[in-house]
Parts: structure tokens; sequence; C-alpha cells
């Protein structure tokens, strides 16, 4: 044969008997990976669940210092960015590559938006020496609010674990920028169509993950 | 061509889902203000857990999905629920671990009656009348 590559489409592996069995092939794979990045995060869910329940009264007195209308913020600026996702989807599914290609970039600057307002309430915490660990030392006043007061037993642990949490998830909002960049540029190309997504479609789910992340840590940090 | 059989959510649907999380979102925002005593956590939790539903059944599409996804996910869940309800096994029953004395129970028997021996007679201890 002169083209081994002639009877099948160009994105369809040899190892695959149709589009379809390597579409739910990869799907299946992703939301296996899914499953380890949510006993990944149970980790640091359990953590928190365990010193909330034996230092109740700390846990909502520290989070008295966090920003609940900063975090609403960010929440509705995943979820806009997990409806953006959704829609590229649709549109690829459509054969619409202008929709998808715009529904990409602006969930790429929903990214960027979450991690700006992160950015401001980190260092916002920093200047009051409101550090992970041992560097725990929480002074000055602002907004009215003293923070030394805030200095109580096992706050530290509190604000630990919103340390490590919101950083850890902030690195996969990083890998996700990072993803739709790589996604944007070959949907720019035009590889993708209705018969031909998977890797959209991946990318999402990743995504909506992340978001659902979120989802849990904005009341348990933020609100209660 | 198989891929037809992929689901389509419509840009309507998505809108609503899309609605309804920011509703949620503001409603516990809302609600979070409110001094609810020992409601406060459930109810959050509660709609959290309605947000994420939303997320997964319709933006993840497991409800038009391969059935097997949903398996893989529930098992996931399944390990969580595992993993948080173990912990608390141990963690809130531990008792007080701070509370324990130096030397042995034998120590403690010695130490406890020494004492009684020189406890003074009841006699002694009758309050005193004088004025």
């Amino acid at each position: 044969m002169a083209n081994p590559h002639s009877d099948h489409p160009a994105h369809l592996q040899h190892h695959f008997v149709s589009s379809e069995q390597q579409f739910d092939a990869a799907k299946m794979g992703m939301w296996l990976f899914l499953v380890t990045e949510i006993l990944l995060f149970s980790g640091m869910f359990v953590a928190y669940i365990v010193y909330r329940t034996w230092h109740p009264e700390v846990f909502a007195k520290s989070a008295e210092l966090l920003n609940p209308f900063l975090g609403g913020l960010n929440t509705i600026v995943l979820l806009a960015s997990s409806f953006t996702v959704a829609l590229g989807i649709h549109y690829a599914q459509k054969d619409n590559k202008k929709g998808l290609v715009i529904n990409l970039v602006l969930t790429f600057l929903f990214a960027l938006t979450f991690l700006v307002v992160k950015y401001f309430e980190y260092t916002a915490k920093f200047e009051h020496g409101v550090f992970p660990g041992a560097a725990f030392d929480p002074h000055g006043v602002s907004h009215g609010v003293d923070y030394a007061t805030y200095n109580i037993p096992y706050a530290r642990q509190f604000f630990s674990i919103y340390f490590v949490m919101t950083g850890i998830h902030g690195f996969h909002v990083l890998v996700g920028m990072g993803l739709f960049t790589w996604i944007t540029i070959r949907a720019l190309k035009g590889e993708f169509s209705s018969a031909y997504y998977t890797p959209v479609e991946n990318c999402g789910l990743y995504w909506h993950l992340v978001d659902i992340i979120w989802i849990f840590l904005f009341p348990l940090l933020y609100l209660i | 061509m198989s891929h037809a059989e992929h689901h389509v959510s419509s840009i309507k649907l998505l809108a609503i889902i899309f609605g309804g999380l920011v509703f949620l979102t503001v409603t516990t925002v809302l609600t979070a203000q409110l001094d609810l005593g020992s409601f406060n956590v459930p109810l959050a939790m509660t709609i959290a857990i309605a947000k994420a539903s939303l997320v997964v059944v319709i933006f993840m599409g497991l409800k038009w999905d391969n059935k097997v996804n949903s398996v893989i996910f529930g098992l996931g869940l399944l390990f969580v629920a595992v993993f948080i309800s173990f912990t608390l096994f141990d963690t809130l029953y531990r008792g007080d671990l701070t509370n324990t004395t130096k030397g042995t129970i034998q120590d403690q028997v010695l130490m406890e009656e020494g004492l009684q021996s020189r406890e003074p007679a009841p006699s002694t201890l009758q309050p005193d009348h004088t004025p």
C-alpha cells in the first residue's frame, strides 16, 4: 500500500478500532486521572477536617481574616471559566472554529484573573506577617483589624492549611493556563472538528475539576 | 458517523446551569453572614455539594456519558468517604492525651496510701465553735 494512512482519519491511531473507541478510551483515562487528583486534594481536606473538629472556634475566628467578597468574586470567575470551556466544547462539536477559539481565550483570561486576585490576597496577608508554618507572626492594623489579636494557638495550623490548599489549587490553575494556551494554538491551526476534539474535551474535564475543588475550598476557608 | 452520538449540550442549558451556579454562590455568601448556630456548616456544605453536582452532571457531561466514567468517579468518592470517616473514628475519640501523670500506676497507689495514712482523724476536723 502506497499510503498506509489513506483508509482512516489522520487523528485515529492504529491501535484503536474507531474514532469512537479512541475518544472513549482517552476520556476514561482522564476520569481515572481526575480520581487521583480528587484523592490528592482529599488528603488536604482530611487535614482541614481533623484540625477543624479539634479547634472549631480557632478556625471560625481565623476565617474572619480572609475576605469573603474576594473569595466570592474568584468563585464567580472560575464558574464563568467553566461555562466558557463548556461553550468551547459546544462550538467544537458544531465545527465552529471561531466560537471555540474565543471561548478558549476567555477561559484563559478568567484563569489569569483568578490568579491576579489570589496574588493580591496573598500579598495582603504577607504584609501582616500571615505566613504558613514557622514564620507565622500576624502584626499591624489594617481596615480596623488588629492582626495581633489573631495570633492565637492553632491559628498557625489554619493558615498553613489555607496556604497549602489554595497554593496547590493555584498551581493547578497555572497548569490549566498552560493547557489552554496549547489547545488554543491547536484550535487556531484547525486541528479540531466535530470528528476530533478529544484534547478540548479532556482539558475541559480537568478544568471543571479545578473549579469543583474551589467550590469546596471557598466556603470551608472563607465562610464558615 | 459514530461521533454523531456525542451529546451536544445546548447553549441555553449551559447558560441556565451557569446562572444557577452564580445564584448558589451568592446564596452561600449571604447565608454565611447570618448566625445560624450549628446550621451554618451543614448549609454551606449542602450548597457546595449542589454546585459540584451541577458541574459534574451537566458541564462534565456525566449525565450523557458512558456509564463506566460515572462508576470510576463514584468509586473515587467512595474512597474519599472512607478516608474521611476512618480518620475521624481515630481523631474524634482520642480523649485528652495531655492528661497524664508521672510514674506508674503502682507509684500512684503507694502515694495515695501514704497521703491517706497522714489523714487527720474525723474528730479533729469538726468546725471550731469558739467565737
